[in-house]
């Protein structure tokens, strides 16, 4: 079973979050900030990371460019889910290294859909 | 609902739409004609029908009949069907083209997303043989309201989110200040929508290279499901494709079109002389 981590300050995103992802056949680990999130990829890289941008401690973007530097850091599929719609955003998320990009508010379809365009469904 | 109500408007869709609406998907009514209710202020399905016969007006019958039939569609929903006109069916016919000119019928288009899709995939071909070619996409939906939201190119949030991957939208559309999404300028040149019913002739659209009409017919009684593929194959080009969607049960196929031998997964237009071959 593929391991998606989903990373988001706020807990009722992670909990749907989640409870979407669950049904896509993943088992779910969480964290609530880049740092956390960061602590975990050292000890196990997950398949797939489900990052928001806004968050304590260490943002999103932040947390990418840490990631892609880390051995293996290359090897999971980034996913922004942020609120950060424009393209600016989208277009630095894109070069520091992320796979995809959800823009919020999101249902079960567009992470399905996400998920299959970048191979993980 | 009333079982009189289910029974008026699935007589009504059949009528103008051919569409074949089974009792086990009544549910689906108060969902696709809820716009319609509540534009005119009716509080239930049983009032909407009440309002249909005591004000019959053909065009508010023909919104009905078309918001019945709607289907849901997303960008790339069937993106292998795409990927075999693209990389196989159009290079096929443009080889055999005089005038490198190739027209594309996408037919029950719904909001257009379909036909977009197409387009933006063949703009990615940018090396290949089909980069020299002129095509044009036609879009075609029984109801006004698609047609319309398809010829604006403009979509929402979610929609631009299922089907789309970031770089795809990115590339191809602008954000609105409302937050919707806008397809490039660019792409209108080569695609355009029409309304258009299937159960009538599609003479004045003109003659094809590629018709595509997924998740349409099959969806359709068998007389109204005959009548349609009448319409489509009559405009198919000789030696042109008919693509529906890959799992659609088409009943008819043997007497007005025919699976291809050069292109499978595609039909041609069955130009076979019954008479002569009975004899």
């Amino acid at each position: 079973m593929k391991n998606c981590l989903i990373v988001d300050d706020s807990r009722v995103v992670r909990t749907v979050a989640g409870r979407i992802v669950k049904d896509l056949s993943f088992s779910v680990t969480e964290a609530a900030d880049g740092a956390q999130a960061l602590e975990m990829c050292r000890k196990e890289m997950p398949d797939a990371i489900l990052l928001d941008w806004n968050m304590p401690v260490m943002n999103g973007l932040d947390f990418l460019r840490a990631l892609r530097r880390e051995e293996k850091g290359a090897d999971p599929i980034v996913v922004f889910c942020t609120n950060e719609n424009d393209s600016e955003h989208i277009g630095e998320a894109i070069r520091a290294g992320a796979n995809e990009y959800i823009m919020k508010p999101f249902d079960a379809d567009i992470i399905e859909s996400k998920f299959a365009e970048v191979g993980l469904v | 609902m009333q079982e009189s109500t289910f029974n008026e408007l699935s007589d009504l869709a059949l009528r103008l739409s051919g569409q074949h609406i089974a009792a086990s998907k009544a549910y689906l009514l108060e969902a696709r004609l809820s716009t319609i209710s509540r534009r005119e202020n009716l509080a239930t399905l049983d009032d909407l029908v009440h309002c249909l016969k005591a004000r019959p007006n053909p065009r508010f019958e023909q919104e009905v009949a078309a918001a019945l039939s709607s289907k849901k569609t997303s960008f790339f929903a069937e993106r292998a069907l795409i990927e075999k006109i693209v990389t196989q069916a159009l290079p096929q016919r443009l080889s055999h083209s005089k005038t490198g000119r190739l027209r594309i019928w996408c037919a029950g288009v719904s909001t257009g997303q379909e036909a977009w899709s197409l387009a933006i995939r063949l703009s990615e071909e940018m090396g290949s043989a089909l980069a020299g070619a002129d095509i044009e996409i036609v879009g075609t939906d029984l109801s006004t309201q698609c047609v319309e939201t398809a010829k604006s190119g403009t979509y929402g949030h979610f929609d631009v989110q299922k089907g789309l991957s970031i770089h795809r939208l990115m590339t191809n559309f602008s954000r609105k200040d409302n937050g919707d999404w806008t397809i490039g300028d660019a792409f209108h040149q080569h695609v355009n929508f029409r309304r258009h019913n299937l159960l009538d002739s599609a003479r004045e659209l003109g003659a094809f290279d590629i018709i595509i009409c997924s998740n349409v017919l099959g969806g359709l009684a068998p007389a109204a499901q005959r009548r349609a593929l009448e319409t489509l194959s009559a405009q198919l080009l000789p030696d042109a494709y008919l693509f529906t969607a890959p799992d659609e049960k088409i009943e008819g196929v043997s007497s007005l079109i025919k699976p291809s031998r050069a292109l499978r997964g595609a039909f041609e237009r069955d130009t076979t002389d019954k008479k002569t071959a009975a004899a």
